[in-house]
């Protein structure tokens, strides 16, 4: 029971991981990127019918990042060059997304609600050699799919872009000081778009996984605010790499628990649901609170 | 004579005022269609095919058109209540929340409540304001006193507003049955039916009051001055003496209770009892709904009823064309981004800024949300 849940935990918690890496890209540059669900569904929805045409994991994975990249990029565009708000945007783009997925599924692939297939190609599971006999970790870690290694892996590799790399630290100037970053000469706005093309990128990972990994199905608005949750994380751990995706991993066993739990005890899932949304407001509080107690610089403070 | 020629120029100003501010928006829908109609294009259907099934389907006939009206109700309260805020240049997205959580209060007394009929309908509306006003007490107070993003706050409220309704709906209050819904609301809590075709119900001469009086006040009381100066310059108007904080809370405040009667309307005029997860996201479709209004009020009319046309013919073009209702919210969407957008384009020789949101874009701390908190 106990190592169930964990072994889903670590399932359920990977397209969360995947959308939290694309978004701490964009938060570390300042840009408050909403739209990750927006970019998931679509990634989701070109992942699982590609695979269907064609019947290769390869395609699918490519069509689902191609198709949200070119979703970040729109949002990008807007938010870049035609001054949009970024919020306002990123809203339009989300709902634009899912009414898109939601009308090509029926008129491409002629259903309703739920696209599902045997047709559907389906990641095979990796034995890890010496660690499958390991006597707890064992079954905990060997048995995922490719794309669920690929998530935990891709994480030293983000802190290393982020923090070892001279682009990384132009990412984490603009997001702190954007005007000393401009006058220094470091190219803002080709920046944040880059942040935001590998917003589109993880995030077309975790809609391809979601799609292709998860379950072999595609159904509207199937990524459940996924992107929302890993919003949450983000602001949770401050956009940290290592932080975000351990708070993700938290916020994904939350989630496994409220699909078992009530099963044994009875327990209402919604309270357990709600875990990430209230835990995220709370701690968005207690900064609020330090940084007023610290007499810091805080929204308007031009009126006392 | 000399009257004659001298309302003829303040005529045209007016019009010529009316034409430019209605420019932008009509813009935005026509090419929002254009668009769309290429994406009807490349799924193999008729672009004048959809879209004269979808006009007939929204206005062909009092059964239609009452559909038409019924979908514009919940959209009139969401969008006036985005529209509020927006003209402050706050962000309130907190609305699909609010509206629940007012939605849920009406639910609540509607049923419980042990008072005279004649009160039961005065008590819903009352719950109803309280709640959509009391849920979006929690953004504004973090926002003026901790300053903690109200963007966040309202988009994480949302989701948890969901779950709470949610499992309140389904755990606490539930009505006896398998649906997870509160037990009915008593006929005087109802707000009247007046047609057999739809659910159009008196709710939605509240909604048009709400609508005229807030027009009314944004242009004729100081306070509705106050409040657009805090959209244009919030710097500004507290050097002139305007109380930030306390005004911001008290948009807010509006602004949620407002959302709170989209849903007072739902549970008392539309379904009778509370039902879990009720809404289609009206709360969002209001952010569209004040985009294309430019956060007027009367605009707020004409908009809603231009997107709850799209909703109602959606319905009947699924059923008739088997085109997905869906490509409506892509149309409704296309336009929110096309608004969003500032494109700089030049007319008559001059460049003009068509900029849907520019009172609110003035906000000190947009785009820089995301390293402030």
């Amino acid at each position: 029971m106990l190592s169930d849940i964990a072994f889903s935990s670590i399932r359920i918690a990977t397209p969360l991981i995947f959308a939290a890496l694309g978004g701490l890209y964009t938060f570390q540059a300042g840009i408050l990127n909403i739209a990750l669900d927006g970019f998931m569904i679509v990634g989701a929805f070109a992942a699982v019918s590609a695979a269907y045409a064609t019947g290769s994991l390869t395609v699918g994975i490519l069509a689902g990042v191609i198709s949200s990249i070119a979703l970040a990029a729109v949002l990008a565009l807007f938010n870049l060059r035609f001054r949009a708000h970024i919020f306002i945007a990123g809203i339009a783009v989300t709902f634009l997304a899912y009414g898109l997925t939601a009308l090509l599924l029926k008129s491409v692939l002629g259903q309703d609600g739920v696209f599902a297939s045997p047709d559907i190609p389906v990641f095979p599971p990796i034995r890890i050699p010496l660690l499958a006999d390991a006597p707890v970790l064992g079954p905990l870690l060997s048995g995922h799919t490719l794309l669920v290694y690929f998530a935990y892996l891709a994480v030293p590799c983000v802190w290393w872009t982020l923090y070892r790399t001279r682009w990384g630290l132009r990412v984490r100037m603009i997001g702190e000081a954007e005007d000393a970053a401009l006058s220094a000469g470091v190219p803002v706005e080709r920046i944040k778009f880059e942040t935001m093309v590998i917003s589109g990128l993880f995030c077309g990972l975790a809609g391809a996984y979601l799609s292709l990994g998860y379950v072999s199905l595609f159904a509207r608005q199937m990524n459940d605010e996924r992107g929302l949750i890993a919003l949450a994380a983000i602001f949770f751990a401050k956009g940290r790499p290592f932080a975000t995706t351990a708070v993700a991993l938290l916020f994904g066993v939350a989630t496994a628990l409220a699909v078992r739990l009530p099963e044994v005890t009875g327990a209402a899932p919604q309270l357990l649901q709600m875990i990430p949304y209230v835990v995220t407001v709370l701690a968005l509080v207690v900064v609020g609170w330090r940084a007023k107690r610290a007499g810091g610089q805080v929204g308007w403070r031009f009126e006392t | 004579m000399s009257a004659a020629s001298n309302a003829r120029p303040a005529q045209q100003a007016l019009a010529s005022r009316v034409i430019r501010a209605l420019a932008g928006p009509l813009f935005a829908v026509a090419l929002s269609f254009v668009i769309g109609g290429l994406l009807v294009l490349a799924l193999g259907r008729n672009p004048l095919d959809v879209y004269g099934v979808l006009l007939t389907g929204a206005f062909s006939g009092w059964p239609n058109l009452s559909v038409t009206l019924q979908m514009m109700t919940p959209l009139l309260f969401t969008g006036l209540a985005v529209a509020i805020a927006f003209r402050s240049g706050i962000w309130n997205i907190g609305g699909e929340g609010q509206m629940l959580m007012g939605a849920l209060c009406a639910g609540i007394v509607g049923y419980a409540a042990p008072l005279p009929d004649i009160l039961m309908l005065p008590a819903c509306i009352l719950a109803a304001l309280i709640g959509g006003a009391a849920w979006a007490a929690i953004p504004a107070v973090l926002r003026v006193f901790l300053g903690v993003n109200e963007l966040v706050i309202c988009l994480m409220l949302n989701p948890i507003a969901l779950l709470l309704t949610g499992y309140i709906s389904a755990r606490v209050l539930k009505a006896p049955g398998p649906t997870n819904k509160l037990p009915d609301v008593l006929d005087s809590a109802r707000l009247a039916n007046f047609t057999l075709y739809s659910q159009l119900n008196t709710g939605i001469f509240i909604a048009l009051g709400c609508c005229f009086l807030l027009a009314v006040f944004n242009v004729a009381t100081v306070r509705g001055f106050e409040w657009k100066l805090i959209g244009l310059n919030a710097r500004f108007a507290n050097y002139g003496g305007v109380r930030i904080r306390a005004n911001v809370i008290a948009i807010m405040l509006v602004s949620g209770a407002i959302a709170g009667l989209a849903g007072a309307e739902q549970v008392l005029g539309v379904y009778g009892a509370y039902y879990d997860n009720f809404s289609p996201g009206y709360g969002f479709d209001g952010i569209a709904v004040a985009m294309l209004a430019n956060s007027n009020p009367i605009g707020v009319i004409l908009s809603s009823f231009l997107f709850g046309a799209l909703n109602s013919g959606s319905s009947v073009l699924q059923m008739q064309l088997g085109v997905s209702k869906y490509l409506v919210q892509v149309l409704q969407f296309l336009v929110v981004l096309i608004l969003a957008a500032q494109f700089t384009f030049s007319w008559r020789g001059r460049r003009r800024v068509l900029a849907a949101a520019s009172p609110a874009v003035s906000v000190p701390t947009e785009n820089r949300a995301a390293t402030e908190v």
